[in-house]
């Protein structure tokens, strides 16, 4: 069963062309991994997906229903989560109140005039919003400011504000973008368990193929907009080209 | 017919010649430094106090020199100490800063020479009338204008001039115009940003000193005036386009010339900028000339 | 520290008991303190004002420098009211409020959308161009310059609103308004208050609809902003231009970020600070008082921008030995 389907996306900036004609299926309940070198257009298909970008042709269907013209928070609230590349949390915020927000808004819809709510209404959201930090083990600093988190922490509490909100789907940018062994193998462990629990379908755009290979079901690999292989990890690994997509560029420099 | 329609032009290019003076300091030290900077107004207004002062004491001839240089020295004081600790700020600190600054002045100014309108008496050579239909053979009788009013006009378009071959035929106006595009860009390829933007900002603050001491005259001079004039600036500016200094001076004299034409309405005369402001904040959010997304 | 508190709100018992009692006894102790009759009444206004200012601004993260186009909308409401229609000050208030709520919503839906700066440009601008009207445009019912006099004196139930009457119906109602501004702070709606501050984008990418959010903090503060309009026209009969004026706005700004921003108390201070320096220290200090004051301003802006808050914040710490 496919939830997420890109028909015939193009996106030109200004006689560059981002994107050509790309076709992505993704199916449920799996996680599906985007490679390609530098400035393949991954980073814009994504942005395509979660409507920051509108494409010049082509659809994007989301549970049957076409993502496009959409505000970003319909698009969230239809089932679309998105991790940042940098960590986009509430760094004011308490790690706690961060994934309360989401659970608030995963209750509420986009909106709620709830100036009154009693702590007795709003106790099954906070309780929603701690189980998750302990999912993703963050519950110990459930009340330290979020601005105060470690890299990886700040990584995994943006990884329960998105969980927190039920997501179909969640998009993730890079999410072991600068982060060290460990923090990578934790990284992997966090989402094969969130995957696990089953009810949520991943898409990664990943340059460590670590992390790639290790997670994923299913590989598309982008190279100058376009979708040059996908298949299987097993298919993909000596795939020619994917190799000739990443040395490519690199004997071009 | 003919006659009063074009001395609401002349009024109306007066007016606009007064506004894209003060909105071009605004849009370029908005444009470059991402300061906005409230205090625009009083600098204004501390110019055109300035010209009373040194214009009686020393001449005309001496204020039109001094007073830009010394508008220009303030410019560079204030950047270097106060505006520069607010780069990294959160914007509204720095509104917070600047309207104070902007009170602290006007305050001043009202103590130090009283709550009432001093007068600005134009120099003997630049008081009187013009014949215009002298010039102008398509008037009709006699039609006679402030030579005064030319004047500020004639000053304003210079500057403006002036201060557009700076930006495109230096390469000081050159990296300004980078930096006001992107100034990410500029600091990555190691630019020396801190001198120059207390150049620039000088350079904003002296601009309105030149409405001040020209325009002083014609508009009032009493601790309103700042603000009186920061509104308009500011609108001036959002119409056309933040980051768009043709645009800024596009919309000046279109509010002049909007104003001068309405001004037989009062009640249409004082409101239609804001008007004009709406329209494009509904139709037109990026400005006459504002590139799409940018300020928005 | 977080501001916000997701868990139970039994701690509104001691401030709003505090904030009631101080300001319940305030005649009585106020005279030793160089302050007049009507100068409470005065601040007890201002701090519903400054209440809801902060909630923008100190919650929010919205500078608006246009707060006097929904005090001055509500006020001249409120007047016209009590010079047109009757002298009862129910209807008059409730008609004033529920203007500046429908100036809010206009006023909001053209400047929400834009960026932190625009937006404080742009209210600045509305207030202004409120302002204009109200002095040349409209002047056939606003009174232009003089404003609007000849009020027939408020009555409530029969009774002149004036003197001790008044104080205390204006304390009441800021008790009530203080302690629901408590509320909301502390509801998952105030939780998007400040999550708006902290970071749009993610919450717009949470799911959550910003645009309408923004809205209603900017009605709800402007709600505050109404209310001390039209009391400020029950307590003085009498609606002055200036009640539109970038002054007024200028004036909460200037109180609200003195007492310190996000603390709903700071502004308060603020509001005390402010009015006891114009009413009473000017008498000694003459004209000079606003320049002193603008001085004060910008000095707590610079090098203590949390405000009196602050300053209070960092002498306990002094006192208790620090952390």
């Amino acid at each position: 069963m496919s939830i997420l389907e890109v028909r015939d996306v193009s996106k030109n900036f200004g006689g560059l062309a981002a994107l050509g004609d790309v076709n992505l299926t993704i199916e449920e309940g799996t996680i599906h991994s985007l490679i390609g070198p530098n400035g393949a257009g991954k980073s814009t298909l994504l942005n395509v997906l979660v409507g920051l970008l509108e494409p010049d042709v082509g659809t994007v269907m989301f549970k049957g229903k076409a993502v496009l013209g959409n505000a970003p928070y319909e698009i969230n609230q239809m089932g679309l989560g998105r991790v940042f590349q940098t960590p986009a949390i509430f760094d004011d915020l308490s790690v706690l109140e961060n994934v309360a927000i989401a659970a608030y808004a995963a209750r509420d819809g986009g909106f709620a005039f709830n100036v009154f709510e009693t702590p007795a209404t709003a106790k099954p959201c906070i309780d929603l919003a701690k189980e998750t930090l302990q999912d993703v083990g963050l519950f110990e600093q459930r009340k330290t400011e979020a601005c105060h988190l470690s890299r990886g922490d700040k990584r995994r509490l943006e990884m329960a504000l998105c969980l927190a909100r039920k997501p179909d789907l969640l998009l993730l940018d890079e999410p072991t973008a600068g982060m060290a062994r460990a923090d990578t193998e934790n990284t992997i462990k966090l989402l094969q368990r969130i995957s696990d629990k089953g009810g949520i379908t991943m898409v990664i755009v990943e340059h460590d193929m670590n992390v790639v290979f290790s997670l994923s079901k299913y590989i598309t690999c982008l190279a100058g907009g376009r979708v040059i292989a996908e298949g299987l990890p097993d298919e993909m690994k000596g795939n020619p080209k994917v190799i000739e997509a990443y040395l490519g560029t690199e004997s071009e420099e | 017919m003919v006659n009063s329609i074009f001395l609401q032009f002349l009024t109306g290019m007066q007016l606009g010649a007064i506004y894209v003076m003060i909105s071009l300091g605004l849009a370029l030290i908005f444009g470059t430094l991402g300061v906005v900077n409230f205090a625009h107004g009083a600098m204004f207004m501390l110019a055109a106090y300035f010209g009373v002062i040194i214009s009686e004491s020393l001449g005309w001839g001496a204020a039109i020199f001094l007073v830009p240089a010394i508008m220009f020295a303030i410019g560079l004081a204030m950047e270097r100490g106060l505006i520069r600790y607010f780069y990294t700020r959160p914007h509204t600190d720095q509104i917070l800063v600047t309207f104070g600054l902007a009170i602290v002045v006007q305050e001043l100014l009202k103590w130090q020479f009283g709550a009432n309108n001093l007068p600005f008496a134009t120099p003997d050579w630049g008081t009187g009338i013009t014949r215009l239909h002298d010039y102008l053979p398509f008037l009709e009788g006699f039609v006679a204008y402030p030579k005064w009013r030319l004047i500020v006009t004639a000053v304003s378009l210079i500057t403006v001039a002036a201060l557009f071959a700076l930006l495109q035929f230096t390469t000081f106006g050159l990296v300004v115009r980078a930096g006001m595009r992107d100034p990410e860009m500029l600091r990555l390829l190691g630019v020396n940003i801190t001198q120059r933007f207390s150049i620039v900002f000088a350079i904003g603050v002296m601009i309105a000193g030149i409405a001040g001491v020209f325009g002083g005259p014609v508009t009032q001079v009493d601790p309103a005036i700042g603000m009186v004039f920061l509104v308009p600036s500011f609108l001036v500016v959002v119409i056309g386009g933040m980051g768009s200094l043709p645009g800024t001076v596009l919309a000046s004299f279109i509010i002049g010339l909007a104003i001068s034409f309405t001004a037989t309405i009062p009640a249409l005369a004082n409101i239609i900028i804001y008007v004009i402001a709406i329209g494009i904040l509904l139709f037109r959010p990026r400005g006459l000339m504002g590139q799409k997304g940018v300020m928005e | 520290m977080s501001k916000v508190n997701t868990d139970f709100y039994k701690k509104d018992i001691k401030p709003i008991a505090i904030f009631s009692i101080v300001l319940l006894t305030l005649p009585f102790w106020f005279e030793y303190i160089g302050g007049y009759k009507g100068l409470d009444t005065k601040i007890v206004i201002w701090i519903i004002f400054a209440i809801g200012f902060d909630l923008l601004l100190g919650y929010m993260g919205f500078l608006s420098f246009g707060h006097a186009a929904f005090f001055g909308t509500s006020a001249y409401a409120t007047g016209l009211m009590l010079l047109h229609f009757s002298d009862n000050i129910i209807p008059a208030m409730l008609v004033g409020i529920a203007s500046a709520i429908a100036m809010a919503f206009i006023i909001g839906f053209l400047t929400l959308k834009r960026t932190g700066i625009y937006f404080s440009i742009l209210t600045l601008a509305f207030g202004e161009m409120l302002h204009s009207m109200v002095l040349s445009t409209l002047q056939n019912w606003t009174g232009g310059d003089n404003g609007l006099t000849g009020l027939q004196s408020p009555m409530l139930m029969g009774m002149k609103m004036d003197g001790e009457l008044m104080y205390y119906f204006t304390v009441i109602i800021a008790i009530v308004a203080y302690y629901v501004a408590r509320r909301i702070i502390r509801s998952p709606f105030g939780l998007m208050l400040v999550a708006i501050k902290s970071n749009q984008v993610r919450l717009e990418y949470t799911g959550v609809n910003v645009a309408r959010y923004k809205l209603m903090g900017f009605v709800i503060s402007a709600v505050y902003a109404g209310l001390a309009g039209s009391l400020m026209v029950v307590y003085e009969p009498y609606v002055a231009s200036e009640f539109l004026s970038w002054h007024l706005s200028g004036h909460v700004v200037i109180m609200t970020v003195l007492g310190g921003v996000g603390t709903l108390v700071g502004p308060m201070v603020g509001v005390g600070f402010m009015l006891y320096f114009e009413n009473v220290l000017s008498v000694y200090m003459g004209e000079q008082w606003m320049l002193v004051l603008g001085l004060i301003f910008m000095l707590t802006v610079i090098f203590l921008p949390g405000g009196f808050m602050q300053l209070f914040g960092k002498m306990k710490s002094i006192f208790t030995g620090g952390k």
